[in-house]
């Protein structure tokens, strides 16, 4: 492995002070199943200085306040995926966490790594973005809020600075009624990164008519986002599966926009239809 | 704050307290293969895909090649050579052996530490349920049947 520092700060106004000094010369270890990868990459350059956050029990736990969901950044997919909290208010985040990597992996993967190192393939990120969720960066001692789907830049690439830590992810609970899903789609069952996925989110009124729908597909567009022109196909509908099927179209409309035709669109074009009628079928 | 080339760490490996000055350079596995001499901890990957070097970090079934040493500061650690109490083979140990499912051997060490976790957590775990905990470990002989049995037989 390659040399480093290695700090154990004590607190979060120790970390972000050390960020402040140190910026891009420092990296952030929280579960680590991404940082330990590139330490030990032979032809990769290596960080200065590795800042060990894991011991922080402030950035770790899932609460609920009157109807806002807070996930900490170091709470692991597996804390997620078994929260009654998550569960009851935004499943599909929950099914997210329950695909990533392995056992061992959803042990010590986090949350907050999930979305800070943004992989275009990161799982819990369409479900939170369906979820409107917002971010706490704090730069010394000033925090700021931004919406999670303006932190992307393009894969690997995000807004924050390196001198910027993670210290909260919000959102609303589901609106009572909605149903969510999310649908991955890797080359094997486990420890698969994800080729194509799908968040999906659906509120009909009484009257069967949906009022609210959100899709958040993954791997398939620049940076993640709501694909409102397929949304927008549903609202005021009764659910059927030409309605469905025309949403999964427009997705694929939208990725061929932005991308143009590549050498796996003949693949992409057809497949992520196909999955954005099966998300939201599952929110029937 | 912690700064310095080498970090003191407490840890219980096997039931057994170490209070060690390290360097922090390095994976629990290399720590616990090079420095310890548990071999029974597999290297396979070293990425986090196989999963041949799991122990248990707390009851949790981890990837010891991903864990930055410092970060079992304060945190049991349970590897295979654990498993057996007082020259007794653990029953999963047992079962393996009874269900052929050992074959090359070097996923065992791996399976038998993810089997272990679920049935600390899980004692009367479904087909289901011990094929997710498993999931994490790469098998490439057996086809994993004579492995869900063992795990199955051992709950009994």
């Amino acid at each position: 492995m390659k040399t480093f520092e290695y700090i154990s700060p004590k607190s979060i106004e120790e970390t972000t002070s050390l960020l402040a000094e140190n910026g891009a010369d420092a990296r952030i270890l929280a579960g680590g199943t991404d940082l330990l990868i590139e330490l030990r990459k032979e032809n990769a350059g290596a960080p200065k200085m590795v800042l060990d956050i894991s011991y922080l029990k402030e950035l770790k736990g899932i609460t609920s306040t009157d109807g806002t969901i807070s996930i900490k950044p170091l709470t692991t997919h597996t804390e997620v995926l078994h929260s009654s909290i998550i569960n009851q208010h935004a499943v599909l985040l929950s099914s997210a966490a329950s695909v990533i990597g392995s056992p061992q992996i959803r042990n010590r993967g986090t949350i907050g790594g999930n979305i800070m190192n943004a992989a275009a393939c990161a799982d819990t990120v369409p479900p939170l973005i369906a979820l409107g969720a917002k971010i706490t960066l704090k730069l010394r001692n000033n925090s700021r809020q931004l919406d999670l789907s303006d932190l992307f830049i393009k894969p690997y690439q995000t807004k924050a600075q390196p001198e910027e830590l993670l210290t909260d992810v919000s959102f609303q609970n589901l609106p009572p009624g909605a149903k969510s899903s999310f649908i991955k789609l890797g080359r094997r069952n486990a420890l698969a990164i994800s080729r194509l996925s799908v968040a999906a989110i659906l509120l009909q009124d009484k009257n069967g008519e949906i009022v609210d729908a959100r899709i958040v597909p993954g791997s398939v567009l620049p940076t993640w986002k709501r694909v409102t022109e397929a949304e927008q196909l549903l609202i005021g509908q009764k659910p059927s599966k030409e309605l469905f099927a025309a949403a999964g179209r427009k997705v694929s409309d939208v990725m061929i926009s932005y991308t143009g035709r590549r050498w796996s669109t003949e693949y992409k074009e057809p497949v992520i239809a196909v999955l954005v009628k099966r998300a939201l079928e599952k929110c029937i | 704050m912690i700064k310095m080339s080498s970090v003191t760490i407490h840890t219980m490996v096997n039931r057994r307290n170490y209070e060690l000055s390290v360097s922090p350079n390095q994976t629990l596995l290399r720590f616990l293969r090079e420095e310890l001499g548990l071999t029974g901890t597999k290297c396979g990957c070293e990425i986090g895909e196989c999963g041949a070097c799991t122990v248990l970090i707390d009851g949790e079934a981890v990837n010891s090649c991903l864990v930055l040493l410092p970060q079992i500061d304060g945190k049991e650690i349970l590897t295979v050579e654990g498993l057996a109490l007082n020259g007794t083979l653990h029953p999963l140990q047992k079962s393996f052996m009874d269900n052929d499912a050992v074959h090359c051997g070097f996923c065992t060490p791996g399976m038998l530490m993810s089997a272990k976790a679920l049935l600390d957590k899980n004692s009367n775990p479904d087909e289901n349920e011990i094929r997710t905990a498993i999931s994490g470990n790469l098998c490439r002989c057996t086809g994993y049947v004579q492995i869900v049995d063992a795990i199955k037989e051992a709950v009994k």
